[in-house]
């Protein structure tokens, strides 16, 4: 996807003035949040603690990205002998030249997609479609946005962003026939009606395509964690089925991937298992009534490797429960797309710099208030607050701030190194606010800072500072 | 028992009277409180601004004129956590600053996590007749673990009843240079937290940390709420409130 992060100010401000968006926003939020509260106070049901849980699934996350190559040769043996084609791409474009040779080679006309950020990552549509094939997305939420002609808004809701309204509009004319007035009571029925579209493209198409929850080593098998069944159908009806997975979402073994399952509905939806849970491995064998002929993973680097041995690494133990935006206050007062390229909120504030260019998403990194919400609810205990941090702190280091940020905290750094002086323009600024803030006390308009007085007053000060007073008592005392 | 007060920059500058406040407190428990003067930034706003070489200069600052006394206490979570979470890894590299920052750090705490774990006090001046709601700071509640103790301290001000508001622990929207830098959407979450404070009914919402508290009354303010009163956890305790 082309990134549009270098605009996140503006896109943002557009999201927070625009009602039906904040409207939708505003109806996910506590769902997520209160959902996945449930879902985690459940594992004491079972006898488990969330605290114990996390560091094992960061340690077996850290245990396969600190040894990422050999775990990798050790899948693509395992999956090459389950009769399955291992490739490897670079980035987006080498994802798209791969698949596209492989729909070539089947004769494919039409693919079936489930679910896959890598994909967007990649703008494999785009190219699909470019190469004369109809690419049909075919989870309800990307089914949504794909209509819309627009990218998911959020990486396990794509399109949380829309309303009932919305929807039952694009369905109404995408689906050829009269809008009708619906309320929550007929979401069942618009489910209903994609269904019966998908059905047909299932039952066609002759490529399936999916990403992948996770890749497991000791027997070369691709996990896939969905709620809807289309999973299911685009990885066994069509004839070939092709992975698009990045290159560190393995994990070494079954039990493995059952520890990071108790965490991953649960932070996710607050499920304590997902609806379908499957676990594809190669291709379909004699006797067998279903399944793929050819199975295809496409395993992509796209900048992941150069996060290995960096002050990021941390983020490659990200499983993609979508948690950290969840509980974000800054994601739910400006929706997915404002971030500008595939993956939004906390982790994606990571991830864009990393991936496009920390030149190209020079606002993301301080688009965050610091609250820290989603490292306290990672999964994985990704330090997301501290990576943000590092971020910035590369972007000093690199020179990418603005030179006015740059003098104004040169010259603040001279004047808080010296107390006398500081102690002196503390004095003038405490009157000169003060004096602002007139009878009423109140600043309503701040030239120095018009940010602040956008939406709020300052509260002024009384004109005097702490340590002035408190120096005067101390000699009246003495 | 020494104890210093560092009144944080935000207090010097917009609100004496919550240092004068935590001052009065830490003297009626019986503290001998300096306040050392050369106390100006911890140096948060470098360090959140990326500017490490900037931060630990300020850190060495502070560790030097901090560094004699038994305890170090602030009226803030935010500051707190800079000096006891930060510092230390800052001046990590350092074989002169190291061990110093260590031992600053481990003997810094927040006003309300002081007066209730180390002091442990059984009564409080403050009297306020009113229903009260806290705002958990973000850095105090996820960096030091703060929530219980301005509760308790709450319970023994004569008078007030504590009215907890929903998601008390979610982010005002202040970040420091964020509420500047990206006006609209802090102002769309400081607005969650006014519609919070309005939904719980309390007279007063009171805070730990007086950035968020300047956010969240000038926000009120400007929604055209006079009436609730916006108080710093110190000024509630000592008696302030009225």
């Amino acid at each position: 996807m082309h990134s549009q992060a270098m605009f996140f100010r503006a896109r943002a401000d557009e999201r927070v003035d625009n009602p039906v968006l904040q409207r939708a926003l505003a109806k996910a939020k506590p769902l997520f949040v209160g959902k996945r509260a449930k879902g985690i106070e459940g594992l004491a049901d079972d006898g488990m603690e969330f605290e114990a849980l996390r560091q094992a699934a960061a340690a077996i996350r850290n245990r396969v990205v600190d040894d990422l190559d050999v775990w990798l040769e050790i899948f693509e043996e395992r999956a090459r002998a389950t009769g399955a084609e291992v490739l490897w791409a670079r980035d987006g474009k080498e994802i798209c030249q791969l698949v596209i040779d492989v729909a070539r080679r089947h004769g494919v006309t039409k693919a079936v997609k489930s679910k896959s950020m890598l994909s967007e990552e990649a703008s494999l549509n785009e190219a699909l479609a470019g190469a004369g094939i109809r690419p049909v997305e075919t989870d309800l939420g990307e089914y949504i946005v794909q209509l819309a002609g627009e990218a998911p808004s959020h990486i396990i809701a794509p399109a949380v962003h829309k309303t009932l309204a919305e929807v039952e509009a694009l369905f109404a004319c995408h689906h050829g026939r009269s809008p009708l007035p619906r309320t929550a009571a007929d979401i069942p029925a618009l489910a209903g009606e994609a269904r019966q579209v998908l059905r047909q493209h299932f039952l066609s198409a002759e490529m399936g395509i999916s990403g992948a929850n996770f890749l497991i080593a000791e027997t070369g098998s691709a996990a896939l964690v969905t709620n809807e069944g289309n999973g299911r159908m685009v990885t066994s009806l069509p004839k070939v089925h092709v992975v698009i997975t990045g290159i560190e979402k393995i994990v070494p073994t079954l039990e493995d991937f059952a520890t990071l399952m108790r965490l991953l509905p649960r932070s996710a939806t607050g499920q304590t298992i997902s609806n379908y849970v499957s676990l594809l491995t190669g291709t379909r064998r004699p006797g067998e009534a279903e399944g793929a002929e050819k199975t295809v993973y496409i395993l992509v680097d796209n900048g992941r490797a150069g996060l290995l041995g960096s002050p990021w690494q941390d983020m490659l133990r990200c499983i993609r429960c979508g948690a950290c935006m969840n509980h974000c206050p800054v994601y739910f007062s400006v929706g997915g797309h404002a971030y500008g390229w595939v993956y939004p909120g906390p982790m994606g504030s990571v991830l864009t710099p990393l991936y496009t260019g920390l030149e190209n998403a020079l606002d993301l990194p301080h688009a965050s208030t610091g609250c820290n919400q989603c490292g306290a609810v990672c999964p994985v205990g990704i330090p997301l607050s501290r990576l943000l941090h590092d971020l910035r702190e590369a972007q000093v280091a690199r020179g990418l701030r603005p030179r006015r940020e740059r003098l104004g905290m040169w010259a603040w750094g001279r004047l808080a190194r010296w107390p006398g002086l500081y102690r002196w323009c503390a004095r003038r600024a405490a009157r000169y606010l003060a004096w602002l803030g007139g009878a009423e006390g109140r600043i309503r308009v701040f030239g120095l800072a018009p940010g602040w007085t956008a939406g709020r007053d300052l509260p002024a000060p009384s004109g005097r500072t702490f340590h002035e007073l408190h120096s005067s008592r101390q000699t009246k005392i003495g | 028992m020494r104890v210093a007060l560092y009144v944080t920059c935000l207090v010097d500058l917009l609100r004496p009277e919550v240092g004068f406040a935590a001052l009065r407190l830490l003297e009626g428990q019986g503290c001998t409180v300096l306040v050392p003067p050369g106390q100006t930034c911890c140096g948060q706003p470098a360090w959140s601004a990326g500017d490490r070489p900037l931060a630990a200069a300020l850190a060495q600052k502070a560790v030097a004129e901090l560094e004699g006394f038994d305890h170090i206490v602030l009226p803030s979570g935010s500051c707190a956590d800079h000096i006891r979470n930060v510092y230390p890894e800052l001046l990590a590299g350092d074989p002169a600053w190291a061990e110093r920052a260590r031992t600053v750090a481990g003997r810094t705490r927040e006003l309300s996590d002081f007066l209730v774990n180390v002091l442990a006090v059984e009564a409080v001046p403050g009297r306020f007749a009113g229903t009260v709601t806290v705002h958990d700071s973000c850095k105090g509640r996820r960096g030091l673990g703060i929530k219980a103790q301005p509760r308790r301290l709450l319970a023994k001000v004569a008078g007030l009843e504590l009215r907890e508001m929903a998601e008390a622990e979610e982010c005002c929207g202040f970040g420091g240079a964020f509420a500047v830098d990206f006006p609209a959407i802090s102002t769309a979450i400081v607005d969650r937290k006014c519609q919070a404070i309005a939904a719980s009914g309390a007279d007063a919402v009171v805070g730990g940390d007086l950035g968020c508290l300047l956010n969240i009354e000038g926000r009120l303010r400007r929604r055209g709420d006079e009436a609730t009163r916006v108080l710093h956890i110190a000024e509630m305790l000592a008696g302030e409130g009225g």
